[in-house]
């Protein structure tokens, strides 16, 4: 437990060193706002429209594969750190499941939906 | 790490499964490869791979001579029970691929992927029948399920496929969310997700009994969705309907025997100590199950609707004989009973299924009862074969459906002593099989009396799943008797 | 029994987790629920670490918090209607209703059986490792692991399925009539 309060340390400062300067700035800085500063981007060109617009479907089959090959990861990462400790079957039933989600992946690949259109 | 030995992994056992499962992941890499428009070569690799399933399955069953073993230690339990369900759910996968291949180029929905996903769904199913640890069980439910919600919507885009597809993906993984949950208590009640685990900690005694209680019906709920017991039952229809017929048939049978396998499996063997409990529970759904389905089916116009709401009624007389199985004494013959059942139901339901899918229409129509009139005249051996299923649906002679009745009623009646929830679900039973004529034999009426031009195609394939389902149950109608056998040294046990 | 920073902890990330959890339920705009998601799971990973479960709670970053919730803003922002003016059909009294009784159901359950206070065990150094060796193990969780892979790529093989598909439709129907 003593290594975690570490971490909560860390996201404490994490979390203070951006909000800082926002609150600092808020309370020092002048306001006076115009059209141009207002504008979203001072420089560039305005949106136009609605920016909630659907998405190509594309995404949604990375984010999808990205996701198996994530789960799969979890179920490797503790075999990978058992390595040392495995007989040649533990590490055979592991190399099963690399090759059941290299399936997958030949699967994705060969049904082109990887490729973006 | 102690090196296992061969006789605890105990491959030999289990290979049914392997080969189905290694068979799948090849074919996947082949079905790749194939040329589209002759997907047909996929589906006749599955059913070589289901046939050598069935090989490595009969010489395990002469092998085994009704010994039960475990495999992986306890993780799988490889059973009379589990041989013969093994049985059925490859001679579904088989009639399922039989039922596509001419049904998917004929309504443009022809992929390799259909084959693929129902081998796995298959394998998924056989683990169920065998896994005595519930996180198998889990594991087993998902792959079940998971290819089943995709096979639902094959006829995307059209839109009922899709819908169907999206509301059993939707209720099926909030029933897995209960069955989680309900794994979750009974593991925090025991302490183990072995069944035989958990069976000596609630043959122990109390302290674990309450979280395992409220973990057995939460498990009850995550089972009745897939088995579609009421009130658990509403995506049904929808489902049964929006499907493509080949996958309706398919799953009606080979998802509701697989949900019953586990089923039977958790409460029979590892939660017999809290038996009154679940055998009341699954008595009040079996008679629900059966009032609303049978009554329900009297007013669909659509037979797929009304074949579902028939595949309902028929998980009620099912949990009938689950719950005649609550003391242990009664249980061998309640659980035969309900395999029996599940076989008679298998092919019966399949073959009816068959004749619907001859008669549908390449846009999705002709699924009235209507479009059934003058089959009769036009195609008297479909209609004397589509007679035969709905005798058999609704338990007459000579059908397979009588015996099964039967055999499930009688074994209420034998465990009803002292138990007057099964006596009253064997009634109800009975009753309600009497209104299921009803609507059975109003098929039967439209096929001989109406007049009508049914347009029906009939290819090699679909004939073939046809004969050899109306054979079955031909043949299970009138010497019931060496099949019966085989399922009553069919025992469930408790292995580990 | 004294407050220590163990507790204030745990009330943090209780409060992450309902606190999300009910974001999600009331709110409207679908993108913001799934923010409001990976706040709850977030505090998920929170209580893992709490109960000694370092591992379980950097699978849950990576992969509710991480995977799961882009999948889901991802999802969000495919479907036609993205932030919907109309608000979602709800029966929410009837939802509600449910809702508190399994929650009466469980809770008292819960608190009949857990009544004390059960101290975490001791998590050995290498835990990681020992799962490790269990996934391959068979006489431990070598059913599951393989099981589970093949679910993985049977799910791959779906979501591909169901989610595309329309580009190789086409060049199938080309390829099929020159079969026919």
């Amino acid at each position: 437990m003593k290594d975690w309060t570490f971490i909560v340390i860390l996201s404490i400062v994490a979390m203070a060193t951006p909000l800082a300067p926002i609150l600092i700035g808020r309370l020092i800085g002048p306001r006076k706002g115009n059209e141009l500063k207002n504008a979203t981007y001072e420089c560039g060109v305005e949106t136009r429209g609605d920016t909630w617009v659907q998405f190509k479907v594309q995404y949604y089959i990375f984010a999808l594969v990205f996701l198996v090959f994530d789960v799969e990861v979890v179920f490797l990462y503790p075999w990978a750190v058992a390595y040392n400790r495995l007989p040649l079957f533990g590490v055979l039933a592991g190399v099963v499941f690399v090759i059941t989600l290299a399936e997958a992946l030949i699967y994705t690949i060969r049904k082109d939906a990887l490729r973006w259109i | 790490m102690n090196l296992p030995t061969l006789e605890s992994i105990n491959l030999l056992a289990v290979l049914p499964v392997l080969i189905v499962f290694g068979w799948t992941l090849v074919l996947l890499v082949i079905d790749l490869f194939i040329p589209s428009g002759r997907k047909y070569w996929t589906a006749w690799l599955g059913i070589l791979g289901l046939l050598g399933a069935a090989v490595a399955l009969a010489v395990r069953f002469i092998d085994a001579r009704g010994a039960a073993v475990t495999a992986f230690d306890g993780m799988l339990t490889v059973d009379g029970f589990s041989l013969f369900l093994q049985a059925i759910f490859i001679l579904t996968a088989v009639i399922g691929i039989l039922l596509a291949l001419d049904f998917l180029p004929r309504h443009k929905i022809e992929r390799g992927e259909y084959y693929i996903l129902l081998l796995f769904t298959t394998g998924g199913m056989m683990i169920m029948s065998m896994a005595a640890d519930l996180i198998v069980v889990f594991l087993a439910l998902e792959l079940l399920s998971i290819p089943l919600y995709i096979l639902t919507g094959f006829a995307r885009p059209r839109a009922d496929s899709e819908e169907a597809a999206m509301k059993y993906f939707l209720l099926g993984a909030f029933a897995s969310g209960f069955l989680v949950f309900g794994i979750a208590l009974t593991y925090g009640g025991t302490g183990t997700t072995s069944l035989v685990g958990v069976f000596n900690q609630l043959a122990e005694g109390e302290p674990s009994r309450d979280l395992a209680l409220v973990g057995m019906a939460l498990i009850l709920v995550g089972f009745g969705f897939k088995v579609a017991a009421v009130p658990f039952h509403m995506w049904t229809p929808d489902v049964y309907q929006g499907a493509p017929t080949p996958v309706t048939a398919f799953m009606s049978v080979g998802a509701k025997a697989g949900g019953f396998a586990a089923l039977m499996r958790i409460l029979i063997v590892a939660m017999p100590a809290v038996g009154e409990a679940w055998g009341m529970l699954v008595a009040i759904l079996a008679m629900l199950t059966m009032i609303l389905g049978n009554v329900v089916a009297i007013a669909q116009r659509n037979i797929k609707r009304m074949l579902a709401y028939s595949s309902i009624a028929h998980a009620g007389y099912i949990l009938v004989a689950v719950s005649a199985a609550q003391r242990p004494e009664d249980a061998p013959l309640a659980v035969s009973a309900a395999i029996f059942y599940l076989l008679t139901y298998a092919f019966t339901n399949l073959g009816a299924f068959g004749v619907v899918l001859a008669v549908e229409r390449e846009d999705g129509s002709g699924n009235l009862l209507e479009d059934f009139a003058g089959l009769g005249r036009s195609k008297p051996v479909l209609a004397a074969i589509m007679t035969l299923f709905m005798l058999s649906l609704t338990g007459m002679p000579v059908s397979a459906g009588l015996v099964g009745k039967f055999f499930v009623f009688q074994a209420a009646i034998n465990a009803s002593v002292g138990n007057p929830w099964i006596l009253a679900a064997a009634i109800v039973g009975i009753v309600t099989s009497v209104i299921s004529a009803f609507y059975y034999i109003r098929i039967i009426l439209i096929m001989y009396m109406q007049e009508g031009e049914p347009q029906v195609v009939l290819k090699p394939a679909l004939t073939v799943a046809l004969a050899l389902t109306a054979l079955a149950t031909l043949i299970l109608g009138i010497i019931p008797a060496p099949v019966f056998q085989l399922a009553k040294d069919a025992l469930l046990t408790l292995v580990g | 029994m004294s407050l220590t920073p163990l507790h204030a902890i745990f009330a943090l990330m209780s409060l992450f987790t309902v606190g999300g959890a009910v974001g999600v339920v009331l709110n409207r705009n679908l993108i913001y629920a799934a923010m409001y998601l990976v706040l709850s799971l977030f505090g998920i990973a929170g209580l893992f670490i709490l109960l000694e479960a370092p591992f379980l709670a950097a699978v849950q970053i990576l992969v509710y918090v991480g995977a799961i919730s882009v999948l889901i803003t991802i999802t969000v922002m495919v479907t036609r209607c993205v932030f919907c003016k109309e608000p979602p059909p709800r029966q929410l009294t009837l939802v509600a209703v449910m809702a508190a009784l399994v929650m009466v159901t469980l809770g008292f359950v819960i608190m009949t059986r857990f009544g004390g206070l059960t101290p975490a065990a001791d998590v050995p150094a290498d835990s990681i490792e020992q799962l490790g060796v269990a996934f391959v193990n068979p006489q431990a969780y070598l059913v599951p692991f393989e099981v589970a892979s093949i679910l993985l790529l049977g799910a791959l093989i779906g979501a591909i399925f169901i989610a595309r598909d329309d580009l190789p439709r086409d060049e199938e129907a080309v390829g099929g009539d020159d079969h026919a």
